[in-house]
């Protein structure tokens, strides 16, 4: 129907100003500034020659760069680093902002108010890179996989964002599972985890892009280059530090394009489909709140 | 009531107690839930707030050689004698203020135009694209741009300069490498990234705007571009108020997308203090001074908690009572 795919306010319009073509014009140029990049980078990643300037399509066509990603060891290894800290970090961190945020909805519990500003001074002060670093070392996590995975995986504000979350459950729900004999646990697997699927997807998302996309993290605390996530990889690769040894038929340039192309691909992929979780995360955080 | 202390007899301070230790019996389950989040709060926030005594030493993580002794606030005043570190400051509160401003202006413009769009259809196209390089991490931002800015015939940018006829072919302009250019490129690159995210809170609010009030106003004979003014805009205002108060309050955190953005040629124009710090630790050559990289870091972490807490007041002050933190 058309009602649905026209703004109510315009339902009842004659006829097309000249400011909606306009509009239309603006909002397509908008488009192209933030295609035209990628869209390079992908033609790049496809094409066998070294392309100068831009093109529609790639000149000598070939997955040449992809084959070698997924064939060359040096390549694949930090792709599965990739992967393997963004799932496990991700379930670790979700772990913990559920459970956190479910103790902090326990208003009757003793030492809730003194929990609930334990976390909140987290959020105003820290002890900066430094001190962190030290701390990082000083209990052994520093050039291990695992600091890239704990030490991201408390993060107070996406905590705060799942007690809110939670406060929205029902208060009989929880009084009949304490009536039919429920523990906490059993509260929290059976009754709030399921109920919070939405701000599971949605926090969810948020850590697992966080993780995907970390750097900083691992150029800190980690200098074996055989624990390098794909971030650091591609990076070591545009500054032309860590290039592979590529064999004949494959430049640099169509590499490094490759490269690019896979660590945005995951979410690129995800994204048309679960987009409305990754708007929900941001609207329940700063406009809900 | 008069304000009086009241004395609890010992058998209500029992009572008390007893009931209490009730209560925490009854919750017990929900201590042990908190453990980790506890355990996690522990070694990654707190131990590294004790770590900020360091900046009261010269420690630099060679005891044997040097032990670590208490040098009062030498480090801090070492600091405030270095140009590097103004620099940094400044480059900090002057990088992160533009970068806020200009991104949310371009985000409530983009926003107010989009409400405009009559085809539903074409405006979840536009929003889609607009939204995804926010999802791109800063190293991919940061490697796609120095390929399309790099001053070779490869980069997008200087190629189309020189076939427009602006540069010659020999003096391409090297964009990220060059004191002129670094900071509006900065600012460019973060517009790129992160201004269609910011539509997105804006857009939210827009969305649960009534749409009697465009009715009435067209029946009173407002035009379109009036409408935007007298009415989107003035909807938009408590959420733009928001997001700034949100952000100002991060603004010292800069780090990810300048390190990734700059080279030795720009650390000048670049440095904030966390570069600064970083470089300073791991990258001088030299034995790092922990001490002093520490002493940077407090000040940084001291103004940061001023501006999160004073941020904090200005938003229960603007949004009825709600705070930031």
């Amino acid at each position: 129907m058309a009602k649905e795919k026209i703004d109510k306010r315009y339902v009842n319009k004659a006829h097309i100003h000249v400011f909606d073509v306009i509009l239309v014009i603006f909002f397509i140029l908008l488009s192209l500034i933030l295609i035209i990049p990628m869209w390079k980078v992908l033609v790049d990643s496809f094409d066998l020659k070294t392309a100068y300037g831009m093109r529609f399509l790639p000149a000598e066509f070939g997955f040449a760069g992809y084959v070698q990603i997924f064939t060359n060891q040096t390549l694949y290894r930090p792709l599965m680093i990739s992967f393997f800290t963004t799932i496990v970090g991700t379930c670790i961190a979700l772990i913990l902002s559920t459970l956190g945020g479910y103790v902090l909805i326990q208003y009757e519990m003793p030492g809730r108010n003194f929990f609930a500003n334990y976390l909140l001074f987290t959020m105003i002060f820290n002890g900066g890179m430094i001190p962190t670093y030290l701390v990082l070392r000083a209990v052994g996590l520093t050039n291990t996989i695992w600091v890239v995975i704990l030490f991201p995986a408390l993060n107070v504000y996406n905590l705060v964002l799942m007690r809110n979350f939670f406060e929205g459950i029902p208060a009989s729900l929880f009084e009949a599972a304490k009536l039919d004999g429920c523990s906490p646990m059993g509260t929290f697997l059976r009754i709030v985890l399921p109920l919070s699927k939405a701000a599971l997807a949605s926090i969810g998302l948020m850590y697992a892009v966080s993780y995907w996309n970390d750097y900083t993290h691992y150029k800190l605390y980690i200098t074996n280059s055989n624990l390098y996530n794909f971030q650091m990889k591609l990076r070591g690769m545009v500054q032309g530090s860590e290039m592979p040894n590529i064999s004949g038929g494959l430049t640099e340039n169509t590499l490094q394009n490759a490269a690019i192309v896979i660590a945005i691909l995951p979410f690129m992929i995800l994204y048309p489909f679960l987009q409305k979780y990754f708007v929900q995360g941001v609207n329940v955080g700063a406009v809900k709140e | 009531m008069k304000k009086e202390k009241v004395e609890l007899t010992a058998e209500e301070k029992a009572k008390k107690k007893a009931k209490t230790r009730a209560a925490i019996y009854t919750h017990r389950g929900f201590y042990v839930m908190f453990l980790p989040v506890f355990i996690f709060a522990l070694i990654f926030c707190y131990a590294p707030m004790v770590g900020v005594l360091l900046a009261f030493t010269n420690y630099n993580g060679i005891k044997a050689i040097t032990p670590e002794i208490f040098v009062g606030l030498e480090n801090f005043q070492r600091m405030f004698s270095m140009s590097a570190f103004w620099t940094a400051f400044r480059n900090t509160l002057e990088i992160s203020i533009i970068k806020l401003i200009l991104t949310t202006g371009f985000a409530v413009i983009i926003s107010i135009l989009l409400n405009e769009i009559i085809s539903l259809k074409f405006k979840k196209v536009v929003q889609t694209i607009i939204y995804l390089p926010h999802f791109m991490s800063w190293v991919v931002v940061a490697s796609l741009f120095s390929l399309i800015l790099a001053p070779t015939q490869n980069g997008l940018v200087n190629t189309f300069l020189v076939q427009i006829g602006v540069l010659d072919s020999s003096n391409m302009i090297y964009f990220l490498g060059s004191n002129k250019w670094w900071k509006p490129v900065y600012y460019i690159i973060n517009l790129w990234k992160e201004t269609g995210w910011q539509t997105v809170i804006f857009m939210a609010t827009l969305s649960g705007l009534n749409t009697d009030m465009y009715e009435a106003a067209g029946i009173d004979g407002a035009n379109r571009a009036q409408k935007m003014w007298y009415i989107t805009f003035p909807a938009l205002a408590n959420t733009i108020l928001t997001v700034l108060i949100l952000n100002l309050a991060r603004i010292m955190n800069l780090f990810e997308s300048v390190f990734v953005l700059q080279n030795d040629a720009v650390l000048s124009t670049s440095n904030v203090l966390e570069t600064y710090i970083y470089y300073q630790a791991f990258n001088s050559g030299a034995i790092p001074n922990y001490g002093y990289t520490a002493a940077v870091g407090l000040f940084k972490s001291v103004v940061a908690a001023i501006l999160v807490l004073s941020c904090n007041e200005l938003s229960k002050k603007v949004r009825d009572g709600r705070g930031i933190v």
